[in-house]
């Protein structure tokens, strides 16, 4: 270990006094992979409770879908988007900004698509 | 302003007395801890932990929070990512919760055998149970800590600035997070967790917009947009418009006012050493060197020229004294006197002259009707050498035959290249005639003359374009969802032609045996498919060459005529930098336009990310209504006390935006008041502070033998009562 990384204290010590287990008895290296809930898991095992609806938790508070109507701008330019592109499904604001939708290569396309989770997951 | 880390080791710890709590705030962004009562947090870094190795040594060790980056250069970070504890606001991963609070107690200065204290943590609104309980008992077991007690950060806030007197007892507090935004309701001063609403949507997704757009926009300087520099430009530079259309229009207008909204980055950046423009001495120069080498070349050729032409007229003369002297020689010492000369009859010797003084001629460049009077000559002298073509094949022996064929052979080729020479002169003498007439047709009417060829111009070079275009653009075409569309366009129509039929003659066959071949006709197939293709490019080489014909034409006769660009050099691919000319200080700007506006609009329209759910000013209402109690007049006082905290409420405008937002929803008249927290970063961790110091704070918590004995379901059901 350098000097200097020594000096800037950057490293986390593996040893502390305050601990009563330390980290290296908790999660000995190499053998267990813990597997966390993920936080998909944690929620189902809630709603599987069988709590009263009426009371707050997680999954309940959650806001509804929008009641506006959906705001569209153009993918590229950020102005107000009347016109969409049957091909490559990307929003528009005029005819020199179509221009340039036409022109894109596809991985752009699909990731200007992406940034409105509109893309094509192939998975 | 961003990325504040406070790492510095305290070293009172033992000053403060077990029963001074530790406050905690733990959140998604930063995390910040400190003794109650005080007004600033002691520690405060990211919360973020790397596990990176070193690379001398190879060992895994960790790294928690953001650290100067010139130090990681000992370690190999490639596979050791930031991580995170949280997902969404939520902690699942408590091994990183692990390392954290051990760096943060650390760093607090801890000794001991345990953490002596009681501690107060923040947590999510409504946090699931597991992740409560798991928390928990992590700091009872490992930390050996007495008492615990959840709070939300929020709500704390709330309680600080109600102190203040910068918000009701009856309120809403909005609190846009890192990757939540939370809307609480509170009445009397306690906050009901049934009218309260969440949207996924924070900083985060703010920052990886951004971040996102920017990549996209300036491809080649993606490099420099980490996740730091964004947040940066995203904290410095971006604001809420009051009323998005309106402001998008502004700029695409494209006036004044937008270019004095319109912020530009400029990327350190090093014009290249230009080379100056050679001046007229040099140029000279140079036409100067030019002329030499040619003057050279010119030289040597004559000489090569010259000595060729001496040594063929040496040999002439050798020839024609040979013959001169085959003439004296007598009648029986010819064959003895051609074999000394090594040609074998007086014919080959004659042959042999006449060729030289051809190739003589030649080489002294005399006019070419002369060597074709040659040729014929020539011609005519070797047609009496074909003596045996026309005698029949059985009076003939072996060694005649063979000589026949031979003389059959020259005499069809002669004969061929005469008539091609006749075709060819035939040609030219008609185009000449097409020439002489159309010369008379421009004359006659220079007007219509020149329409007719705009306009054969105009057709020729649009079919040539559109050909290249079919060619090309197979390879550009943008792929659509359905991929199977997508092969079909690539392939043009000739080539779709025998992809047909080369799938109907295998399938025609019928399964299980494979005919194809067997007959005759089957192999017509490739000679189809040979045309096809065939057929395409030579008509495209035949408009291409009546195009050029054309434009050649029309820039003879038409002095305004500019031929348009050749089809080949005019496909600009916009995506691409052109590397023709040098990059200039332009393509080293980043210009945020729009997007400082257009990246923070996703707190009020969700959707602009994909993510389906309300913003923050639809969220209000949704709030007021879900509370139990229908009240017109709680309504009112809660909007009349709309308080903003975290970290994202420092937009600038959002407070005018939110108010012009809850205006539409709520009924005309009622009382809105948009108010900020004193420091919304910070307030909540020093309302905790404040509640942990007050002395009835131990009543709230719960011990560890609470925890284990009153089980999971008390757990659930335990909520702090904020107003002590």
């Amino acid at each position: 270990m350098e000097a200097e990384v020594i000096k800037a204290e950057l490293v986390l010590p593996t040893h502390m006094s305050f601990k009563r287990i330390q980290m290296y008895g908790k999660y000995p290296k190499g053998q267990s992979k813990v597997r966390w809930k993920q936080l998909k898991q944690i929620l189902q095992a809630e709603i599987c409770q069988n709590y009263s609806p009426d009371e707050p938790n997680y999954v309940n508070i959650e806001s509804p879908p929008s009641m506006q109507p959906c705001k569209r701008i153009c993918d590229i330019t950020g102005f107000e988007a009347p016109y969409h592109d049957p091909r490559t499904n990307l929003r528009y604001a005029n005819a020199d900004v179509f221009k340039l939708v036409r022109s894109l290569p596809n991985e752009y396309v699909q990731r200007y698509l992406a940034l409105r989770k509109a893309a094509v997951v192939l998975r | 302003m961003p990325f504040i880390s406070k790492i510095q080791r305290q070293t009172d710890y033992n000053r403060f007395p077990p029963s001074t709590p530790i406050v905690i705030d733990n959140g998604a962004s930063y995390f910040r801890i400190g003794w109650a009562g005080e007004t600033e947090p002691r520690v405060i870094f990211r919360n973020i932990v790397q596990r990176p190795r070193h690379k001398s040594t190879g060992e895994t060790v960790t790294i928690v929070g953001d650290h100067d980056p010139a130090l990681l250069k000992y370690f190999d970070c490639t596979r050791s990512g930031p991580r995170s504890a949280f997902d969404s606001n939520v902690v699942f991963q408590f091994e990183i919760m692990e390392y954290v609070l051990d760096f943060a107690f650390d760093r607090l200065g801890a000794n001991g055998s345990r953490i002596d204290h009681p501690i107060l943590i923040t947590e999510c609104v409504c946090n699931p149970v597991h992740s409560r309980s798991k928390m928990a008992e992590l700091l009872f077991e490992t930390y050996g800590v007495r008492s615990v007690a959840f709070g939300v950060d929020a709500v704390f806030s709330y309680k600080y600035n109600q102190l203040h007197g910068i918000c009701e007892k009856d309120g809403l507090a909005i609190c846009p997070g890192f990757t939540t935004t939370h809307v609480i309701p509170f009445v009397d001063g306690e906050p009901v967790y049934k009218g309260c609403c969440r949207t996924n949507i924070g900083g985060y997704h703010i920052t990886d917009y951004l971040k996102q757009l920017l990549s996209l926009k300036y491809p080649h300087h993606m490099a420099r947009f980490t996740w730091e520099k964004v947040e940066d430009l995203k904290m410095e530079h971006c604001y809420i418009a009051p009323d998005y259309a309106l402001e998008a229009q502004l700029f695409q207008k494209g006036g004044k006012e937008a270019e004095y909204k319109t912020r530009c980055w400029q990327l350190p950046w090093v014009p290249l050493p230009t080379d100056e423009p050679p001046s007229e001495a040099e140029i000279a120069q140079k036409a100067a060197i030019r002329e030499r080498q040619g003057q050279r070349l010119r030289e040597m050729a004559e000489a090569k020229r010259s000595s060729r032409i001496n040594e063929l007229e040496n040999q002439l003369q050798g020839l024609e004294f040979l013959l001169q002297q085959l003439g004296q020689v007598q009648e029986e010492d010819i064959q003895s006197f051609l074999s000394e000369t090594g040609y074998a009859s007086k014919q080959e010797i004659e042959l042999t002259l006449t060729k030289v003084t051809q190739s003589l001629r030649k080489a002294k460049g005399e006019p070419k009707p002369e060597q074709a009077e040659n040729e014929e000559k020539a011609d005519s002298c070797t047609s009496d050498k074909y003596p045996l073509i026309n005698v029949p094949d059985n009076m003939l022996t072996p060694e005649q035959l063979k000589e026949k064929k031979r003389q059959i052979f020259l005499k069809i080729t002669t004969e061929g290249r005469q008539r091609a020479k006749q075709k060819r002169v035939e040609e030219e003498l008609e185009r000449e005639r097409k020439t002489q007439q159309d010369e008379e047709r421009r004359l006659e009417n220079p007007q219509l003359y020149l329409e007719q060829m705009h306009t054969k111009y105009k057709e020729l070079y649009e079919k040539v374009e559109q050909r290249k275009r079919l060619k090309t653009n197979g390879g550009h075409t943008n792929g659509s969802s359905s991929g199977g569309v997508g092969r079909g366009e690539r392939l043009n129509a000739a080539q779709r032609e025998r992809m047909r039929l080369l799938t109907t003659a295998a399938f025609d066959r019928g399964k299980g045996e494979d005919t194809f071949g067997a007959k005759d006709e089957d192999w017509q197939l490739y000679k189809l498919m040979g045309k096809d293709n065939d057929d395409d490019d030579d008509g495209a080489d035949e408009d291409e060459a009546e195009l050029a014909r054309v434009s050649s034409r029309l820039q003879e006769i038409d002095p305004t005529f500019v031929p348009k660009p050749e089809p080949t050099a005019s496909q600009p691919a916009t995506t691409e930098v052109p590397h023709v000319r040098p990059l200039t200080k332009e393509d080293f700007q980043i210009v945020l336009g729009v997007e400082r506006f257009r990246c923070p609009e996703i707190l009020f329209h969700p959707n602009l990310v994909g993510i389906d759910q309300m913003g923050l000013d639809e969220m209000t209402g949704v709030s007021i209504r879900r509370l139990p109690s229908k009240d017109k007049a709680l309504a009112n006082r809660l909007t009349s006390s709309v308080f903003m905290t975290g970290g994202c409420s420092l937009f600038p405008g959002i407070n005018e935006r939110l108010e012009a937002g809850i205006r539409m929803l709520q009924p005309c008249g009622s009382p809105i008041k948009v108010v900020r927290a004193l420091d919304p970063v910070l307030d909540a961790w020093r309302g905790a502070s404040l509640y942990a110091a007050n002395s009835r704070f131990h009543q709230q918590t719960f011990s560890r033998s609470d925890y284990y004995e009153k089980g999971e379901d008390w757990l659930r059901q335990y909520q702090v009562r904020y107003t002590l």
